[in-house]
């Protein structure tokens, strides 16, 4: 499998996930399940094939991470749909996964072979996977909060619940994500924490999100704040994922730098 | 205002006072020396901290202050104030050395210390109060901040009792010498043989593995033949030996090979709090999200 096929995986697995927003939006919930769960099935085939034709995990560059991040995207989408039946989630989902397939064709990012020895570890991919699997349950999240803020009083008690769990479940993996890679930087470099840039970004993304839980159960009136909480939290995430690349402080010195 | 029950604002405000204390501290008595908790200066500053906790715990019901800190309410505060000093740690370059450096040398900034103390002692307290009313229920939440408090309290102490040390060992030449961060020499109780450096590369000549091929002979008499590479450290008499340089320039051909020697007695603790912690994670999904309402 090489890049160049992309393309045609991508608009065949779009092509059915909005179907599946199409269904979802016509309350056909087994259309919305099977044209959205085929797509991520020709996504995931893609994946498969560049990491078996690359001999490593697609999981190094910045581009691959996003080709993650656009496979898990819908698959957060139809689990808050299966939870839920929340009509616009697979819009949504299907949104921002084409959003971040056009990136990545227009700046692919994806490089050779090799992985430099640090990488080769049973860590790697745990550690990359389950924190895009937190980003696409955090960005759902913060979809949420923006919707809710915008329509302010016809904010439902459902709505809320559906975010506090988008938050609760993303906030483990993002959990997962930090500690796999404190125990892995322990084995590859005899430390589990040393305030590289990324980790501090990871750090203050995590305690922000906390202080959302916290609030959460402090004010449980007080929805609005806490909104405002998870808009913050993402922007933390967003510095932590590839913000961190332009900015000044951590420039040079991240082990993390791709 | 301080009207009872306390709330968030009150958390804010008490959060403020310990930033100030800092500040104060920082300008007396200059910025946090971590290497005064080495051995047994940390074991001292737990017991202190224990106590302090459970006494601060008996002494609930006569100080209001210590029933609020248990209070989701009072976490909100601390988490915003920690997260906020470590998006400032994260904006502003940090840098090594001596001089006035203040936000630029954070982890040495007694505000941030404090703050993360102050965190510490809350969710010490608020564990403390669900594991005396033992139920079931409240095992993820003990997981959680019993798990955080236990990962990085024993972190946090446990530095300076760290030892890193760089030894470079020959081909055929058993090294027991070691060198510190300050060029200091060191003898790590044991030696290392080099008897082959293996070296594999890409087509473009870029480094896909080093190994080496060596002995360790230990003071107690141990004979281990092992191969150490980046990913697969060797644990021999409470050190673990990393791969860590080759010469550079000849590759494959490198005379010696550089090993990262690693000591640190508290790890099993900081293990213990992370598995404590991804327990919880586990248990944050799937017992303490909110339910979903029926629809």
């Amino acid at each position: 499998m090489s890049w160049d096929s992309f393309i045609w995986f991508a608009l065949s697995a779009v092509s059915f996930w909005v179907a599946g927003a199409l269904f979802a939006w016509k309350d056909r919930k087994t259309g919305a399940f099977m044209c959205t769960l085929a797509g991520i099935a020709i996504f995931f085939a893609f994946i498969l094939g560049m990491w078996i034709s690359m001999e490593r995990p697609p999981l190094r560059t910045m581009g691959e991470t996003r080709l993650w991040y656009s496979f898990f995207v819908p698959v957060a989408g139809i689990i808050v749909y299966s939870r839920w039946h929340y009509k616009w989630i697979l819009s949504f989902s299907t949104l921002l996964s084409i959003v971040f397939i056009c990136v990545n064709l227009l700046k692919p990012e994806i490089h050779s072979k090799n992985l430099m020895p640090a990488l080769q570890s049973p860590w790697f991919a745990p550690h990359v996977i389950v924190y895009m699997f937190s980003y696409a349950l955090l960005g759902a999240a913060t979809v949420m909060a923006l919707y809710m803020l915008i329509r302010k009083e016809k904010t439902t008690v459902k709505e809320i619940l559906i975010t506090d769990n988008l938050v609760y479940v993303g906030l483990a993996f993002l959990t997962f994500g930090m500690l796999f890679g404190a125990l892995w930087a322990k084995e590859a470099w005899g430390t589990y924490w040393t305030w590289d840039p990324k980790e501090t970004w990871a750090a203050a993304t995590w305690l922000c999100y906390l202080v959302y839980l916290h609030l959460r159960k402090a004010s449980p009136k007080d929805w609005q704040s806490a909104c405002y909480v998870l808009i913050i939290s993402f922007i933390c995430l967003q510095i932590c994922w590839w913000g961190i690349n332009y900015l000044p402080s951590a420039r040079g010195i991240s082990v993390h730098t791709y | 205002m301080w009207k009872k029950p306390w709330h968030i604002k009150e958390g804010f405000l008490i959060g403020g006072g310990l930033i100030l204390l800092g500040l104060l501290l920082q300008v007396t008595v200059g910025p946090v020396d971590w290497s005064f908790f080495a051995w047994p200066m940390n074991l001292l500053v737990l017991l202190l901290l224990l106590v302090l906790i459970g006494g601060a715990y008996a002494l609930r019901q006569k100080c209001y202050v210590i029933e609020w800190m248990m209070h989701s309410g009072a976490a909100v505060p601390c988490l915003a104030y920690a997260a906020l000093l470590t998006i400032l740690m994260g904006l502003l370059p940090q840098v090594q050395g001596g001089g006035v450096r203040w936000l630029s040398q954070m982890l040495q900034f007694w505000p941030f210390a404090i703050i993360w103390t102050w965190m510490m002692i809350i969710s010490a307290l608020a564990a403390l109060n669900h594991f005396l009313r033992w139920k079931v229920r409240e095992i993820p939440f003990l997981l959680n901040h019993l798990g955080v408090v236990i990962a990085i309290v024993s972190a946090t102490l446990g530095n300076a009792d760290t030892q890193t040390l760089e030894l470079t060992a020959y081909k055929g030449e058993p090294e027991w010498r070691a060198f510190d961060e300050n060029r200091m020499m060191h003898e790590p109780g044991l030696a290392i043989e080099l008897h082959n450096f293996i070296m594999e590369t890409y087509p473009d000549n870029t480094p896909k593995r080093f190994a080496s091929d060596i002995s360790v002979y230990t003071e107690d008499g141990k004979d281990i033949r092992a191969t150490v590479e980046v990913n697969k450290p060797l644990k021999v008499n409470g050190w673990k030996i990393y791969q860590y340089s080759y010469d550079v320039r000849l590759g494959a051909d490198s005379p010696y090979s550089v090993f990262e020697l690693v000591r640190d007695p508290w790890i099993t603790w900081v293990y213990l709090g992370i598995f404590m912690m991804l327990l919880g994670a586990v248990c944050l999904m799937l017992f303490m999200a909110p339910k979903p309402v029926k629809v």
